[in-house]
């Protein structure tokens, strides 16, 4: 009896923390008896893929999926919870704007407070709020506002060179020639992305001395992998193109020299062997018997 | 392939059991020591290659065959394993033979360093190519095999060296400069591209397999004899020397014909398919570099 009311007590212990747990904070919600269901009537309707809203100055697509919503990391929250300042009933493009804006810069400080005030004093978040930059990345842009996943899963750190890319083709492309890159493109989500050095939130200019990559922070940004890196160590080039004097003499002269020497013995082997192959045909070498 | 007790025994009532008189050109050790470099070097080509030519399919390809970026990186270090120990046991073994020989082995007819007739010969070869003289006689080793042999030793040096650098990154950047990580890649990068051009095309895979004297295939690194007639077309210097020295019975062997014979023919066809593949493969990788 006492180890059935134990278990009985347990289990409800449990549930009451579960609830609480599986509860998102209602603080933020403004659903006012509706549901996601009713937001999903219509912006789930495949007809909404073609119509959209003009968010400062992009143009945004209606059209919400819901089961990659679902199956997203905010898959459980309200659409309110970051639409903030919904008020039920039909809307138009007028009054919906204020709601837009604040679900793409600020709603996601509600509960990443930490984050959010690191990207603020980044580089990029220095652009959005300083410089009031229309196209310098906000939270959603690299962490998909519909389809939130977990930074550290595999399919989001393979997206990571991508996002960089839409501003940094040039370092993306120097990166993918360098050791981590190699491995990254043909599918090693392990190795240093962009933000493994660069930082994902707190972004700096190199010249900051409180960047990731600046002469001061490193060393300790390649020890976080490569334990015991010493300056000659940092001292490597991620983003040197080989091919271009300008981008290190040092490294481009011997890729000079190797293209050289290939051209060369390629070029020789090619007249060499085509010669062979021609006086062979031409004298009816290759008819004679062969005794193995 | 000399017959053993075993295969006496089993062949005593043979139907056809034919011989032939062979000329043993290449002892065991010769054909282990291809062996290993033929194993080790494939294995490095088809996991080091698909780094190099990234964003092709065939590096993809390349690459699940092994199990993935990473699996092909443990490969890659197996076979540059494999890579210094045939090189170190070969080194030793010729620092033996010329000391044995005192000296005479680098500067005799057969020796396998460049001289004044490897100059001659190669004049005489594009003469003969334009139908301007006699194809030249050949000693032990023409000048096209003394630069596959030399190439795969000195190359090896180069190519292991800075393969080691970025295999250990920490241990050598305790001396050197970080700036030396961006030169390993380079020059392993392209030391490898002249490697594969010199193996798969130009000079190996040529000589090997579509020369005329041994279109479409000479298998005698494998079997270590060939038939006394070819060799003495294809080598008539060297063969001359023996009769004048009287040392011609030291290389001849009798080789039993059997089905093994043929059987290990089909492993030697297997070979040449092989290395029909990685030719054209090769072919677009340079193409590729061209137009890249």
């Amino acid at each position: 009896m006492a180890i059935a009311l134990g278990v009985l007590g347990a289990a409800l212990w449990l549930g009451i923390a579960g609830a609480a747990a599986a509860s998102p904070s209602t603080a933020q919600s403004a659903l006012n008896g509706r549901s996601n269901d009713d937001c999903f009537r219509c912006h789930g309707r495949q007809n909404m893929r073609s119509r959209t809203i003009n968010v400062d100055g992009e143009q945004k697509s209606l059209f919400v999926d819901r089961t990659v919503y679902d199956a997203s990391r905010h898959g459980k929250l309200d659409c309110t919870s970051c639409h903030i300042g919904f008020k039920p009933g039909l809307h138009g493009a007028g009054e919906t704007q204020a709601w837009l804006v604040t679900a793409k810069l600020t709603a996601c400080a509600n509960c990443h407070a930490d984050v959010f005030s690191m990207y603020q004093s980044s580089f990029h978040g220095n652009l959005v709020f300083a410089e009031s930059s229309g196209q310098a990345p906000v939270c959603a842009d690299c962490h998909v506002a519909h389809n939130i996943t977990p930074p550290d899963s595999p399919a989001f750190r393979a997206s990571i060179d991508s996002l960089c890319a839409r501003c940094h083709a040039d370092q993306l492309k120097t990166y993918l020639d360098s050791y981590h890159g190699k491995a990254f493109y043909l599918g090693d989500v392990k190795t240093a992305v962009c933000t493994d050095c660069h930082g994902g939130h707190k972004i700096l200019a190199p010249s900051n001395t409180q960047s990731k990559v600046s002469k001061q922070n490193l060393v300790a940004t390649c020890a976080q992998c490569h334990p015991g890196a010493n300056e000659n160590f940092a001292g490597f080039m991620v983003h040197v193109n080989p091919q271009s004097p300008r981008s290190s003499f040092v490294v481009w002269t011997f890729y000079a020299l190797y293209i050289m020497l290939i051209a060369v013995v390629f070029t020789f082997g090619f007249v060499h062997t085509a010669l062979y192959i021609y006086r062979g045909f031409k004298d009816g070498l290759y008819r004679r018997s062969h005794h193995g | 392939m000399a017959s053993t007790g075993e295969a006496i025994t089993a062949e005593a009532t043979p139907t056809q059991a034919r011989t032939r008189i062979e000329y043993r050109r290449f002892n065991v050790f010769h054909r282990w020591m291809h062996f290993l470099v033929f194993v080790s070097f494939t294995v490095l080509v088809f996991t080091g290659m698909p780094l190099k030519y990234k964003t092709t399919e065939w590096a993809r390809w390349s690459m699940d065959l092994f199990g993935g970026v990473t699996a092909a990186g443990v490969y890659h270090r197996i076979a540059a394993l494999i890579t210094v120990f045939y090189w170190t046991l070969e080194f030793t073994f010729m620092v033996v033979m010329v000391l044995r020989s005192r000296g005479k082995l680098l500067k005799g007819p057969g020796t396998m360093m460049f001289g004044k007739k490897d100059l001659e010969d190669m004049i005489g070869m594009f003469a003969w190519f334009f139908g301007k003289g006699p194809k030249p006689q050949f000693d032990r080793y023409t000048y096209w095999e003394k630069f596959d042999y030399m190439s795969l030793m000195a190359g090896t040096v180069i190519i292991g060296m800075t393969g080691f650098i970025m295999w250990f990154p920490l241990w050598f950047t305790k001396v050197l400069p970080g700036v030396f990580l961006n030169i390993a890649l380079v020059i392993h990068s392209n030391e490898a591209l002249l490697a594969m051009g010199v193996i798969f095309i130009f000079v190996h895979f040529f000589s090997a397999h579509a020369r005329p004297e041994s279109f479409p295939l000479d298998k005698v690194i494998f079997t270590g004899s060939l038939p006394v007639e070819h060799y003495k077309a294809e080598r008539p210097l060297e063969y001359a020397r023996r009769v004048r020295e009287g040392t011609l019975d030291e290389v001849l062997v009798e080789k039993r014909i059997t089905w093994r014979t043929y059987a290990a023919d089909v492993l030697w066809w297997t070979i040449t398919a092989f290395a029909g593949f990685c030719a054209i493969l090769m072919t677009a990788f340079i193409i590729w570099s061209v137009f890249d």
